[in-house]
């Protein structure tokens, strides 16, 4: 018998999702998070989790884990002193970035912080031309010396950017060799082992991001791998990286940069599971939770990979799910600016003191006080019983703004909502409409603690008409932790221009990705019929910066390829911006190669249908103030837990479980599926 | 026939659908904005991102604009006027497109900025305009006398007639350009911008009501009014005057500019004074001047306003007619940029008598350019290249500026050395900042950036640039950045009014100002002086001179 063990560790909670493989049992488990060492946290809910299902630590054959250590250091600028080796005349580069201030209008604004300081970037001559050849060879005397330097200043970690690092790769090696001669207990890195792509800027910020953190992540897992062993868990532990896939210790603690969107990106795989088993694959996902919300678009099960993207003020290339944030959930504040509009977010009143509502002595009005006055929420209590709630502080709170804005106090709590959905449409219009998608050929699958709350309003701002509620929203991510493959993604640039003569350049450039993969593969113990490999092309019309990339099918590359290439490329360009240049030379310019080592994942059973009977599931009626019929409603509150396979429900309704409330509002109807999951349909 | 939709009138929006609608409208412009840059060719569009959308409604107030580049409100405000100006809106067809550029006529503020602007038809009526600008790297090695030798002026004319291409249009402007290539492509980019833009509207129309749109539309504007009277308000009244000099290479002398502000309860005037238009292309036209005075008084007034009409209210502008601050046909005009930056640090001049928490000292007071013309050595092709560079930002209460920014009416992209190499036959040889060039103060003034470039092939440039006679001001005892600079390798022939040609192999070196400190240097942590002593941002010569610190 082998458990399989998901850890999800978030800022406030760390979840524990343990799957039985065979009996196929589901058991969840959730304790406070230990943020100045998470690993605390994490072993004791994994210990006290094993108890609740009597299982031994001997017994877990899979432990994936997804971590904000990365990106809470990055966010908090924790990482350690960290040096930098770049080509003489461009250490500054890493300050300047592309020299556009963060703001337009407020000249009060900052940039972020820059990771090395400018006495710790040192330049040395060297350089490479953009075709490879080398006008000036390393100067390895002024490498050694900047090594030393370094050293004697306690520098933790030393980043190496060169520029045409990505053409030839012989200066930044060489000063690998002599940092492994002169400073071997520095965590060291070189640009073209971390971002192996062209644009200088974008790759140097990733490389010293990495050097950045290395250590702290390094010492996390080696930490936290000590506390595992120590419970005598056996399995190797896997995390997750911001592409959706998991990925070894070992390899993480290489490369943290990998990891930052290691959290949301365990969500986006677990819509991507449930949507493939409740037979979904067209997803948008809508991850609500206090602060933030998350968003990404799943296209024919498929999340877009972003090659970059920036991340909290510091730009990485690094393949990344496509997943846009906006800054607003359920604690963000309401307010009223000077000019008499109705604001929400981006301050938040966090989990303490929380929403007015709490009692915990905050005043400005939330989302969620918004939803207690409505009666959206339930108005005496939260989390099953645990957390009583006032909802006439809520209504006091709201009254305020009410005044200012001339409404009365439900129109004011409704427009609170409103507000907070239109932010949310504008998170979603960017990942799907500027993407050439439509949102109303996708379900909206809505998880986090608000989720569920607000997804049939955003739905609507969409034109959306079908929503799926999972069976467990509020721990989503714990659980996409036993749903996610081994995944590692190669690239490299070459231009190249798309004729006859451009078969041979890729398919050597294929080759050596693939040699790649395969040393990946041996080195995570991927047997044969579990290695899975995608090979996609940055394309771009010659002259345009921005490429598209385009998926080849398997097999060798022949005419046909490029034949098929052209086109896809020519479709997707059309889709994007609505035209296509006839005639324009089209470029090849990255050659990129996904490799997945498929595991075996939970496998969830489906329940028999139980019949469209949802009244056992009903435990009161409360009254529910909705747009619809703007006024108080009378709706029945089921429980999610008693919902049975088959079950339906006629809007309004609410449905109610521990850690979240799905809204059912006139003119939709929810229907329990296999799977346990809710499907939301406009009449 | 076609008409403007009604105004407004009487339709009421309640201020949470208005605060949806303006989500919505930011949306669609910041949708067309994307969509511009990622399909166009030119580096100046794709990577530098010079370039800028917006929606119109029907009178030409601005609706909504993608933030982009302030200096680009300019090249719209004018545009939709000029268009009615010259074509009956009951001869408007959905799927017209209009073209322009002109200074005078076209509702642009200088040439390469080529403006396309669409109506927008819902229920056979026009709503509002789609309208984005890109800057077109083109119209290279030209005189500045007068507008005629800048490049084709193109006043408001049909590129589109009802969905059809005017060819004969297109073949005229393609015909003036040196890389008609890239200008054909770029403006493909800009008509799918525009083509989003109206669908999205028409979309928003469907769902809410035209009637609903445009009333939201005008409650934003009024929005925006009373965020910036709300933000005078909270001024000090009285008069606020300041002056500053303005060198230019294409210039003999430097000019003297001025402004006069005058705050009153919630409005503010602002005079400005000059001498009168140069045959040089410093010359601003009025609506550069209004979006330059938008921009500045926006920033330290309240920066949240939102970036449509409105805000232009409770403000009224002067400068005498013929000036150099508002020139009249046929003044020059293509480098007003280095100008209207200058009239920015007037404006913060001035209001620091009065806000001197709420502005910044001199910033770099340039937009630094360099333009590199030649022939591909491969295929005998021309080419252009285009690029400004940043520098110091001026220091503020209580935060030192920053270093190697743009600044004020711009803020463009640098090109990364990786993608210039590949693209044109030049060297990036150094890219870094200028040690000692902040202003010294309690902060100090942001730092300017040196660029050096290796022409791999001859080709003729054009730098432009200013504060290289006189220095970026500091605030209340901060002390000045330091002066821009061009300097040339080993065998350049002397450049003329900031022209000259590189042969293959031969260098020049572009330095740009840094920024003005704020506050006595004296008040500077002794710690923060060691710390930019280790830095090499300042030497220890300055740290003995300017703070009286020993390192």
């Amino acid at each position: 018998m082998a458990w399989r063990v998901g850890v999800d560790s978030g800022g406030t909670f760390t979840d524990i999702c343990l799957f039985d493989d065979s009996s196929g049992q589901v058991d969840v488990w959730k304790v406070s998070s230990t943020p100045d060492d998470p690993s605390r946290g994490i072993t004791q809910g994994v210990e006290e989790g094993l108890a609740q299902v009597a299982a031994k630590a001997g017994a877990v054959g899979y432990f994936g884990h997804g971590t904000t250590v990365g990106t809470n250091a990055l966010i908090q600028h924790r990482g350690v002193k960290t040096g930098l080796i770049a080509t003489d005349g461009f250490r500054d580069l890493l300050e300047i970035g592309r020299q556009k201030r963060p703001d337009l209008y407020d000249i009060q604004a900052d940039k972020p912080e820059t990771l090395v300081t400018r006495d710790m970037r040192i330049g040395v001559p060297e350089r490479v031309r953009h075709d490879g050849a080398i006008e000036l060879p390393l100067d390895e005397d002024a490498a050694r010396e900047a090594v030393r330097k370094l050293r004697a200043a306690g520098v933790k970690a030393v980043a190496v950017a060169f520029l045409y690092s990505f053409v030839r790769t012989e200066h930044e090696k060489a000063v690998l060799r002599i940092l492994a001669e002169e400073f071997p207990e520095a965590f060291v890195c070189a640009s073209h082992e971390v971002a192996p792509e062209f644009r200088e800027y974008e790759r140097l910020s990733t490389v010293v991001v990495n050097a950045y953190l290395g250590p702290v992540m390094e010492g996390y897992i080696k930490r936290l791998a000590g506390r595992l062993a120590d419970l005598g868990i056996t399995a190797a532990p896997h995390l997750t990286q911001s592409n959706g896939g998991v990925i070894s210790f070992e390899a993480a603690a290489r490369l943290p940069v990998r990891t930052i969107l290691s959290g949301p990106s365990t969500g986006v795989v677990a819509a991507q599971a449930i949507g493939r088993v409740a037979g979904l694959p067209n997803l948008i996902t809508f991850d609500m939770g206090g602060t933030s919300t998350d968003v990404a678009l799943l296209a024919d099960g498929q999340c877009r990979l972003a090659g970059e993207a920036t991340i909290h003020g510091y730009p990485i290339k690094a393949p990344m799910l496509d997943i846009h944030t906006v800054g607003a959930g359920g604690g963000s504040i309401a307010y009223v600016d000077n000019g008499g509009l109705l604001k929400v977010g981006p301050r938040s009143a966090g989990a303490d003191p929380g929403p007015v509502a709490y009692g915990r002595g905050n005043a400005e009005p939330t989302v969620t006080d918004a939803n207690v006055v409505l009666q959206t929420l339930n108005p005496t209590h939260l989390l099953g019983g645990r957390l009583p709630i006032r909802q006439d502080l809520a209504k006091t709170a709201i009254a305020g703004l009410a005044e200012k804005l001339g409404l009365d106090l439900m129109a004011t709590a409704q427009g609170i909502l409103s507000v907070v959905t239109a932010n949310m449409a504008k998170a979603i219009r960017v990942i799907s409409v500027q993407r050439g998608h439509d949102p109303r050929d996708y379900t909206l699958i809505a998880f986090g603690g608000a989720g569920p709350l607000h997804a049939v309003r955003l739905a609507r701002e969409l034109e959306m008409r079908q929503i799926l509620v999972p069976r467990n929203p509020g721990i989503l991510c714990a659980m996409g932790l036993l749903l996610t493959d081994l995944r590692a993604d190669f690239a490299t640039t070459k231009l190249l221009t798309l004729d006859a003569d451009a078969a041979a350049p890729m398919v050597a450039a294929f080759r050596e990705l693939e040699d790649r993969a395969s040393q990946w593969f041996g080195a995570e113990d991927v047997a044969a019929d579990a290695r899975k490999i995608v090979r996609t092309v940055d394309m771009r019309y010659a002259g345009q910066n921005y490429e598209i990339a385009v998926p080849i099918a398997s097999g060798p590359i022949a005419a046909a390829t490029l034949k098929a290439l052209a086109d896809d490329f020519t479709a997707a360009h059309q889709r994007l911006y609505g035209f296509a240049a006839e005639g324009e030379t089209v470029q090849l310019v990255t050659f990129r190669l996904e490799a997945a080592g498929l595991v075996a994942k939970a496998s969830f059973a489906p329940r028999p249908h139980a019949g469209p009977d949802a009244s056992a599931a009903v435990v009161g009626r409360r009254e529910v103030w909705m747009p619809e019929a703007k006024g108080w409603v009378m709706c029945k509150i089921y429980d999610r837990t008693k919902l049975d396979a088959g079950n339906c429900i006629a809007g309004p309704a609410i449905v109610e479980q521990m850690d979240a409330t799905t809204v059912v509002p006139p003119g939709w109807s929810a229907r329990v599926e296999p799977y346990l999951n809710l499907i939301l349909e406009a009449a | 026939m076609t008409v403007n939709a009604p105004s407004p009138g009487p339709v009421a929006v309640d201020p949470i659908t208005v605060e949806v609608l303006g989500s919505a409208f930011a949306s669609i412009a910041e949708e067309m904005g994307e969509a511009l840059v990622r399909a166009s060719h030119s580096t100046n569009i794709k990577e530098r991102r010079d370039c800028s959308t917006a929606l119109f409604d029907t009178r030409g107030n601005t609706l909504c604009q993608a933030e982009h580049i302030p200096m680009h409100l300019g090249s719209f405000i004018g545009i939709i006027p000029h268009i009615l100006k010259r074509h009956p809106v009951a001869q408007m067809r959905p799927g017209d497109m209009f073209i322009g550029n002109d200074a005078y006529e076209g509702g642009g503020t200088h040439l390469p900025d080529i403006v396309i602007a669409e109506p927008i038809f819902f229920d056979g009526a026009i709503i509002a305009w789609a309208v984005n600008t890109a800057h077109h790297a083109d119209f290279a090695d030209r005189g500045h006398a007068h507008i005629y030798q800048e490049g084709l002026r193109i006043p408001p004319i049909r590129l589109y007639a009802a969905g059809e291409l005017q060819k004969d249009v297109q073949e005229l402007i393609l015909l003036n350009c040196q890389v008609p290539r890239e200008r054909l492509s770029d403006l493909r980019a800009q008509i799918a911008a525009n083509r989003l833009g109206v669908q999205r509207m028409q979309a928003l129309c469907a769902k809410y009501g035209a009637s609903v749109v445009l009333a939201a539309g005008e409650a934003l504007q009024d929005y925006a009014e009373r965020k910036m009277r709300a933000g005078i308000a909270a001024i000090r009244d009285g008069i606020y005057r300041f002056t500053d000099r303005f060198d230019n290479p294409e210039l003999d002398d430097d000019l003297t500019l001025s402004v006069e502000i005058e705050v009153r309860g919630d409005e503010m005037r602002l005079a400005f004074d000059g001498p009168p238009q140069v045959r040089a292309g410093v010359n601003m036209v009025y609506t550069a001047l209004l979006s330059t005075v938008y921009y500045a008084v926006k920033s330290i007034v309240d920066p949240s306003i939102l970036p449509n009409a409105g805000l232009a209210r409770p403000l009224t502008v002067t400068a005498r007619e013929g000036s150099v601050l508002n020139c009249v046909h046929p003044a020059a005009v293509n480098g007003r940029i280095a100008t209207c930056q200058r009239v920015v640090d007037l404006i913060d001049g001035a209001l620091a008598q009065a806000v001197p928490d709420q502005v910044t000292a001199a910033a770099n007071g340039a937009c630094a350019s360099a333009t590199f013309v030649g022939v591909h050595p491969a295929d005998g092709r021309a080419w252009v290249y285009l690029e400004t560079i940043g520098g110091g930002s001026g220091a503020r209460a209580g935060k030192d500026g920053l270093d190697g920014v743009h600044v004020h009416m711009t803020n463009t992209s640098n090109l990364p050395a990786e993608a210039l190499e590949l693209e044109y036959p030049l060297t990036l040889l150094r890219y870094e900042l200028i040690d000692d060039s902040g202003g010294g103060g309690a902060f100090c003034g942001g730092m300017g950036l040196r660029r050096v470039y290796r022409a791999e092939a001859d080709c003729l440039v054009r730098v432009d640039g200013s504060r290289l006679h006189s220095s970026p001001w500091g605030l209340l005892g901060g002390k000045p950045g330091g002066r821009g600079a061009f300097r040339f390798g080993a065998g350049v022939a002397p450049f003329v009014q900031g022209k000259g040609q590189l042969r293959s192999g031969e260098i020049i070196e572009i330095m740009t100002p840094g920024a003005g400190g704020y506050g006595p240097p004296g008040d500077r942590d002794p710690g923060q002086v060691a710390r930019d002593v280790a830095e090499q941002r300042i030497s220890r010569d300055t740290a003995r001179s300017v703070y009286g610190i020993d390192i």
